[in-house]
C-alpha cells in the first residue's frame, strides 16, 4: 500500500514536471542570452554627437535628388541573441532604425534572433521581401550568417555592425562582396578620450588633497581586439597629464610627479624617458585581463584591488564585468557614505552613466545607432555599393571619419544629451520586460549625473574638447595597436 | 479475430488523430485569443506562420533543419517512456554529443569520410556514456532517473561550458569552440538543412524496428508496461534499463552532433551554448505530441520546427512581437501535449485506484 501511494505521488509529480518543463522550455533561454550579450558588448565601443549637423545637410540634398515616398523602402534590422531590451547594441541599432524612419522616410522591420540558429533564416526572411533593400545584422556574431546570405542575394544591400564578413569573404573567395558593408569603430580613439579624462580627474582630486596615483582598466579575454582599448586608454592618460603640464606650467600633483612608478637609468622625476626628449607617464594605469567576458565576480575582484591601490576610476572593457566594478565602487560608497565619486568607473559601448548615477564619470560610446542610420542613408541615396567598392566593404566610424566629404562618425564620450536617450531606452526596457532597470527615477538620475559633472572644473572638459579636435584634425595620433609586437612596444613605454 | 483486431487498431489510431486535431484547434484558438488581446491581426499572422514554414521549398527545408535535433531528443524521451523510465536527460546528453563532435570534428585531422563517421560516432557515444551514470544509479541504488538526469544535465552544462572556454575554444574567436573542419561536415541540401537529416530519419526507423520487431524491443516495452510482470516473466530488468538509457543517449548524442557537424553556417558550439540550450527539453514536448512513437515524433518535430521557423514570419509580416510569438508557440505545444499527458495520468490512476481499493 505504502509503496503504491508513493508511486502515485511520484507519477503526479512526474506529470506536473512534464508540463512545467515544456512551459519552461518555451520561455527559458535567459542564461544563453545574457552571456552572449556580454561578448558582443565587449568587443564593441563608440559614438558621435558631432555628426548631427552634417547628416542633416546630406538628408536635405537627398530629398532634392530623389524624392522618397514614405514606406517605399524597407530596411530590416536583425538582432543578435541579446534582442530588444539589452540597453546596448541591439537597442541602439533599433534606435538608429527609428531615426532613419523619421529622417529618411524608410520603414524599419525588426527580427529578433532567439538562438544562433536564427541568424541565417532571419536574414534570409528579410532578404526575400522584395521591398526590403537593406538588411542590417547587429553584432559580430552574425558575420558568418551575413556572408552566406549576402552572397545569395546580390541585389540586396547588407550591413553588419562590428562584423568581419568581408575578411571572411576574402578568405573564402579571394575578393570582398560587392553588396556587404562591415561597420566597425575606432575604439582606440574613444579609449584615449576616457584615459585622458581619468588621469585629469586624478590630477583634480589630488589638487584638492586627494591621494589618487592611478587609474584602472578591467579587460576581458586577451584577444587582439582589446589591445586597441588598452593602449588607447594608456596613451590618453599620458596625453592628459602632458596637457596638464602645459596648461598649468607644473606637473599634475601626485599622479604626475611621484617617484613610485619606477626608477632606473631611463627614469627622470617619475617619467620614463627611453630617448632624450621623449618622456612618458609610465605606469599610471593599473590593468588586468580577467580572462572572461561573463564572470562578474572576476570584474569585482580586479576592480576592488585597483580601488584599494587608490585608483580614482576604473574603465570597464569587459561588458557585464562592469557590474562587478560597480559593486566594488558601491561597497566603498556605502562604507564611506558617499553620494558621488570618487571613486568612479567608466562605462563602455553604450551610455552606462545611469547604472550608478554619480559614480560613473562617463562612458566611451560606440554609436551603433549611427552605423544603422548611415547604412540606411547610403541605401536611400543609392551610394551603398559605391561606398562598398571604395572602402573594400569596411566602413570605419570614429572621430573625424569621413566618407567622401561627408562626416560619418561613431565614437564619442557620453554627454548629458545622450543620457536622456538612454534613460528613455531604460524606461522602454522596463515596459518590455516588466523588470526594474533604472536604479532611480529618470529625474533623479539626470539630476545626480548633472551635479557630478558640474562639480568638476571646466578645464577637464576643455581638455577633452581639445583632444577631440586634435584627433579630428590629425594633430593627435592615437596609436591603433593590432599586433603583439606593437602592444609590447607600447607597454614598454606606458606600462 | 484478426479483422476485429485490425479495425480496433484503426479506430484507436483515428481516435488519437482526432484528439491531436482537436488539440491543434484548441492551441490555435488560444494563440489567436492572445493575439487578439494584444491587438494583432491573427489571421494574417497565422497565414504568415504556415506559409513561411511550409509554403515554399526553401522555407520547408529550414523547418526540417529546426526539426532535425528535436526528432532525436524526442526519441530519447520516448524510448525512456516505452521502457517505463522518465528519462529527461536528453539535454545534458545532447551537450555531450555536441562537444564530442567538436573534439573529433574540430580538433583532429582525418581523411574526409572517415572524419565525418568518426566524429559522428564519437559524439553519439559521448551522449550515450553520459546517460550511464543515471542508469547505474537507478539500477544499483534505486535513484529516480528524474532526479539524476536533471542533475547530470547541469553537470554537463557547466562541464561543456568549461571545455569550450578553456580547451576547445577557437583561438581567434573567444565566443565559440573550434568549428568542425570541412572534412567532418554533412553536405548542405539547401537552406540550413544537411544530410544529417537522413541519418536522423534512419535512426528513427531503426529505433522503431528495434522497439516493435525485435525481442529486445519487446522486453523493453514489457518492462515499460508492467515491471513486476516482466520480472516474473524472467526479463532482466537491469539489462533493459541499461539498453533504454544507452539507446536514448545515442539519440541525444546525435542531436548534439547534428548541431555541430550538420548545421551551417557556424558548424560549432557557442560558449553560451545558445545554439543547443533547450533542444533536449523541447524533445519532451515533441515526444508527447508524437505519442512516444518514433514515426509520430518525426511528424511532431516537423510541426514544432515549423513553429520555430514560421514564428519569424509572424514577427516580420504581421509585426507580432517576438515574445508573443514564443507565447503562442507555447500555447500550441501545451495544448498538443495535454492529450498525451492525460493518457499518462489515466494510465497511472486506474492502477493506483485498483491498488488502493484492493
Amino acid at each position: 500500500m505504502n509503496r503504491k501511494a508513493l508511486t502515485r505521488t511520484e507519477s503526479i509529480l512526474a506529470v506536473l514536471l512534464v508540463v512545467a518543463i515544456i512551459a519552461g522550455a518555451v520561455g527559458w533561454t535567459q542564461p544563453g542570452q545574457r552571456i552572449v550579450e556580454t561578448v558582443t558588448s565587449t568587443v564593441t565601443v563608440g559614438g558621435s554627437a558631432q555628426t548631427i549637423t552634417t547628416t542633416r545637410v546630406v538628408t536635405s540634398t537627398v530629398t532634392v535628388e530623389r524624392p522618397i515616398s514614405p514606406g517605399a523602402i524597407k530596411i530590416a534590422v536583425v538582432s543578435d541573441i541579446g534582442g530588444r531590451g539589452d540597453l546596448s547594441f541591439n537597442d541602439m541599432a533599433f534606435k538608429g532604425g527609428d531615426e532613419a524612419e523619421k529622417d529618411l522616410g524608410v520603414q524599419m522591420v525588426e527580427l529578433i534572433s532567439k538562438t544562433e540558429a536564427d541568424y541565417v533564416p532571419n536574414l534570409e526572411t528579410a532578404a526575400r521581401d522584395p521591398d526590403v533593400k537593406l538588411i542590417v545584422g547587429v553584432g559580430f556574431l552574425l558575420s558568418e550568417a551575413l556572408l552566406e546570405v549576402a552572397a545569395k542575394y546580390p541585389d540586396k544591400n547588407f550591413a553588419g555592425i562590428d562584423t568581419f564578413t568581408q575578411a571572411l569573404a576574402v578568405q573564402k573567395t579571394g575578393k570582398p562582396l560587392p553588396n556587404m558593408l562591415d561597420i566597425v569603430y575606432e575604439e582606440h580613439k574613444g579609449s584615449a578620450m576616457v584615459g585622458a579624462l581619468g588621469c585629469l580627474l586624478a590630477a583634480h582630486y589630488n589638487e584638492l588633497g586627494g591621494n589618487y596615483p592611478y587609474i584602472g582598466g578591467v579587460f576581458g579575454i586577451e584577444i587582439p581586439v582589446l589591445w586597441k582599448f588598452e593602449i588607447g586608454y594608456k596613451w590618453g592618460c599620458d596625453w592628459g597629464l602632458k596637457w596638464y603640464e602645459q596648461r598649468f606650467g607644473k606637473r599634475a600633483p601626485l599622479i604626475g610627479e611621484d617617484g613610485r612608478y619606477g626608477s632606473g637609468p631611463n627614469w627622470r622625476d617619475g617619467l620614463y624617458c627611453p630617448q632624450a626628449g621623449q618622456c612618458w607617464y609610465k605606469g599610471r594605469v593599473l590593468w588586468t585581463y580577467t580572462g572572461t567576458f561573463s564572470d562578474i565576480t572576476k570584474g569585482y575582484a580586479a576592480a576592488k584591488s585597483m580601488y584599494e591601490q587608490q585608483a580614482i576610476a576604473v574603465y570597464n572593457i569587459a561588458g557585464p564585468l562592469g557590474l562587478g566594478i560597480n559593486q566594488a565602487v558601491q561597497e566603498i560608497a556605502t562604507e564611506k557614505r558617499l553620494t558621488s565619486g570618487p571613486p568612479y568607473w567608466i562605462g563602455v559601448d553604450a551610455n552606462q552613466d545611469w547604472i550608478n548615477p554619480g559614480f560613473v564619470i562617463a562612458s566611451m560610446m560606440k554609436r551603433v545607432d549611427r552605423g544603422v542610420y548611415y547604412a540606411a542613408l547610403l541605401t536611400v541615396i543609392g551610394k551603398f555599393k559605391e561606398v562598398v567598392a571604395d572602402t573594400n566593404g569596411v566602413l570605419v566610424l570614429g572621430i573625424g571619419t569621413k566618407v567622401g566629404n561627408l562626416a560619418m562618425e561613431g565614437i564619442s564620450v557620453s554627454t548629458l544629451a545622450d543620457l536622456d536617450e538612454f534613460i528613455k531606452m531604460g524606461v522602454d526596457a522596463e515596459k518590455l520586460t516588466g523588470k526594474k532597470v533604472l536604479p532611480m527615477s529618470p529625474e533623479e538620475i539626470r539630476q545626480k549625473v548633472t551635479e557630478m559633472r558640474q562639480n568638476l572644473p571646466s578645464w577637464i572638459w576643455d581638455a577633452l574638447t581639445e583632444l577631440e579636435s586634435k584627433i579630428r584634425s590629425g594633430q593627435a595620433q592615437v596609436p591603433m595597436v593590432l599586433t603583439k609586437e606593437e602592444v609590447d612596444r607600447w607597454r614598454e613605454l606606458l606600462g | 479475430m484478426l479483422q476485429q483486431n485490425l479495425s480496433r487498431k484503426i479506430r484507436k489510431t483515428l481516435k488519437k488523430l482526432a484528439e491531436s486535431m482537436l488539440a491543434v484547434a484548441v492551441g490555435l484558438v488560444g494563440g489567436a485569443a492572445l493575439m487578439a488581446v494584444y491587438g494583432y491581426d491573427f489571421v494574417k499572422a497565422y497565414r504568415a506562420l504556415f506559409l513561411g514554414a511550409f509554403g515554399d521549398f526553401s522555407g520547408f527545408l529550414e523547418t526540417l533543419a529546426f526539426a532535425t535535433p528535436l526528432i532525436m531528443t524526442g526519441l530519447t524521451f520516448a524510448i525512456g517512456m516505452r521502457s517505463g523510465l522518465f528519462n529527461i536527460g536528453a539535454e545534458g546528453q545532447m551537450y555531450m554529443g555536441a562537444i564530442g563532435a567538436v573534439f573529433v570534428g574540430g580538433m583532429l585531422n582525418l581523411p574526409p569520410i572517415i572524419h565525418l563517421i568518426f566524429a559522428t560516432v564519437f559524439g553519439m557515444l559521448a551522449g550515450a556514456i553520459w546517460s550511464l551514470p543515471a542508469a547505474l544509479l537507478k539500477i544499483s541504488r534505486g535513484v529516480h532517473e528524474v532526479v539524476s538526469t536533471i542533475m547530470l544535465n547541469w553537470i554537463a552544462f557547466w562541464l561543456v561550458t568549461y571545455l569550450i572556454t578553456y580547451h576547445v575554444a577557437d583561438p581567434a574567436r573567444a565566443e565559440r569552440a573550434v568549428p568542425a573542419q570541412e572534412t567532418a561536415r554533412y553536405l548542405v541540401i539547401g537552406a540550413s538543412l544537411t544530410t544529417v537529416f537522413i541519418l536522423v530519419i534512419a535512426f528513427s526507423l531503426i529505433a522503431y524496428f528495434l522497439l516493435w520487431r525485435t525481442t529486445l524491443g519487446y522486453e523493453l516495452r514489457v518492462v515499460g508496461h508492467n515491471q513486476e510482470a516482466a520480472r516474473y516473466a524472467g526479463i532482466n530488468i537491469s539489462k533493459t534499463m541499461m539498453t533504454s538509457f544507452f539507446l536514448g543517449g545515442l539519440a541525444a548524442g546525435l542531436a548534439g552532433v547534428s548541431q555541430v557537424l550538420g548545421r551551417p553556417p557556424h558548424w560549432t558550439v557557442f560558449a553560451t551554448m545558445g545554439n543547443l540550450i533547450n533542444i533536449g527539453f523541447e524533445g519532451i514536448g515533441v515526444a508527447l505530441v508524437g505519442r512516444n512513437h518514433p514515426i509520430g515524433i518525426i511528424f511532431a518535430s516537423i510541426f514544432y520546427g515549423g513553429l520555430l521557423h514560421g514564428g519569424r514570419f509572424m514577427e516580420f509580416e504581421a509585426g507580432v512581437a517576438s515574445e508573443i510569438v514564443r507565447a503562442i508557440n507555447g500555447i500550441i505545444i501545451l495544448a498538443l501535449a495535454i492529450p498525451a499527458a492525460l493518457d499518462l495520468v489515466k494510465k497511472i490512476f486506474p492502477r493506483k485506484n485498483r491498488g488502493e481499493t484492493g
